[in-house]
């Protein structure tokens, strides 16, 4: 631990009129799993998607490893962004496999065309991964054939597959359904026993509470309150934290 | 089949070369030219997007006809670059053709294009893939398959268009159908013109079905 590994100082986002991030700031250092929590349109998934150069900052500093993506509002140039975000690995809602590959070039397009990998290194890599998100059985399957829950795994390892030093996860279960999230989190949480960084938007309370040492509520574009789990889920501060967590265990 | 018959699908088939290498090259260079277009339509510059909507505007606007005698009889009076552009009957034909079926290329693309799902972009690009390796790797081989049956489609009229061609006298299955009836003064030179496009369509068909099984996924 200490090495800080993402450092957000005064990130500010507008869609237009709507203010979507307003001032965030965080720290998050190398093997902390953060779960980012919140009710939708709170801006949890902006903030992650300005940490990938999904969405531009428009105010603010994004420290990545000691990089800046961006700096005062300025964005990095592009081939730098593209040196600094090829270090995080990103896993959608909704999966974003690509539909006209089997599993395994899912897996090998990128170390192939952009990393430039040798065959029997990726071929070895694609095999270790995909066995340890349990589906080395399915690696000649086209996308179209799994379950939502496979996808999802199938994305985790293809993300796996760049050697990430972060990992983001933007609401990573959420299209799937219930009985399938399992595989998923159980996935997610060997990955965090194995100490890799993580930044999860989820809904998902038992997992946050388990595998998260560090909880973010945001609430209107700001982070409201922070700390443990045992900080948020047990000694809620803020009311709106409160009711946030009634909501969400009342559907439960 | 009669000995009548025969005669006049030997005299027919006379044409088949005209029409097939007519076919042939309007679709080599329709689709690329079309897919450029396409990018031009897609383009941020204002300039190069405009330029690409009037394009297709024009060729989509006015009769293949009125387009296939211009590039024929008009373009050599255009004054200066006029005596440039004075093209035999053939390539008139080819010219007119190809940059009439890539602006409906263009627009069936362009469609394709937007079936394809923003997250493809987003993972392609936090992957590390540049641009171009985006659009070779991820977008087109499932642009490709969206708009096959549509691509399809327009093979096959532009089949049937390569007709049109006669008017300005190539000698194509069309030329020598219509010169067999003026001759003979009896249609079944039409019929039997009739069954050859029927042919050449139904291996296109074949040959379209047998792509969309190849690209399923």
């Amino acid at each position: 631990m200490g090495k800080t590994m993402i450092r957000v100082s005064g990130l500010n986002k507008r869609f237009g009129d709507n203010h979507v991030l307003k001032d965030i700031n965080f720290e998050v250092e190398q093997g902390d799993v953060i779960a980012i929590i919140g009710s939708s349109g709170s801006g949890k998934s902006t903030l992650l998607r300005c940490l990938i150069d999904l969405e531009k900052a428009d105010g603010g500093t994004i420290m990545i490893e000691d990089k800046a993506l961006v700096k005062d509002g300025v964005q990095a140039p592009p081939t730098e962004v593209r040196k600094i975000i090829s270090r995080m690995g990103v896993v959608f809602q909704h999966f974003n496999l690509f539909p006209h590959l089997s599993v395994r070039k899912n897996l090998q397009l990128a170390p192939k065309i952009v990393n430039k990998e040798n065959k029997a290194k990726i071929e070895a890599h694609t095999e270790k991964l995909l066995g340890e998100v349990g589906l080395e059985s399915r690696i000649d399957a086209m996308p179209s054939t799994l379950s939502g829950g496979e996808k999802q795994r199938v994305a985790i390892a293809r993300a796996l597959m760049m050697n990430p030093d972060i990992m983001l996860f933007d609401e990573p279960t959420s299209a799937l359904d219930p009985e399938l999230t399992g595989e998923v989190l159980k996935v997610m949480s060997d990955l965090a026993k194995a100490k890799m960084t993580m930044i999860v938007v989820t809904h998902e309370m038992g997992f946050a509470r388990s595998a998260a040492n560090k909880i973010l509520f945001m609430n209107d574009g700001i982070i409201l309150e922070e700390g443990t789990p045992d900080d948020i889920f047990n000694h809620p501060k803020n009311q709106r934290t409160k009711d946030f967590l009634a909501s969400i265990t009342n559907k439960d | 089949m009669s000995p009548h018959v025969l005669s006049l699908l030997s005299s027919i088939m006379a044409g088949l070369g005209k029409t097939l290498s007519l076919f042939a090259i309007s679709l080599i260079v329709s689709i690329p030219l079309g897919f450029l277009v396409t990018l031009m339509l897609r383009s941020k510059l204002k300039v190069v997007k405009g330029i690409a909507e009037v394009y297709v505007y024009i060729l989509r606007g006015t009769p293949l006809l009125l387009q296939l005698f211009f590039v024929y009889f008009g373009l050599p009076f255009i004054p200066g670059i006029g005596k440039y552009m004075v093209f035999e009957r053939f390539q008139a034909a080819c010219i007119a053709f190809a940059l009439n079926y890539a602006a409906y290329f263009a627009e069936i693309f362009r469609g394709g294009l937007l079936a394809i799902d923003d997250g493809q972009y987003e993972a392609a690009k936090v992957l590390g893939l540049t641009h171009f390796q985006t659009m070779w790797r991820v977008v087109l081989p499932q642009m490709i398959r969206v708009t096959l049956p549509a691509v399809s489609n327009e093979t096959i009229v532009l089949v049937k268009d390569t007709a049109l061609v006669t008017a300005i006298a190539v000698p194509e299955i069309m030329y020598y159908a219509k010169g067999a009836v003026v001759r003979d003064a009896d249609p079944t030179a039409f019929i039997v013109a009739g069954a050859i496009y029927l042919v050449i369509n139904f291996f296109i068909t074949i040959i379209f079905k047998e792509l969309e099984k190849k690209t399923d996924f």
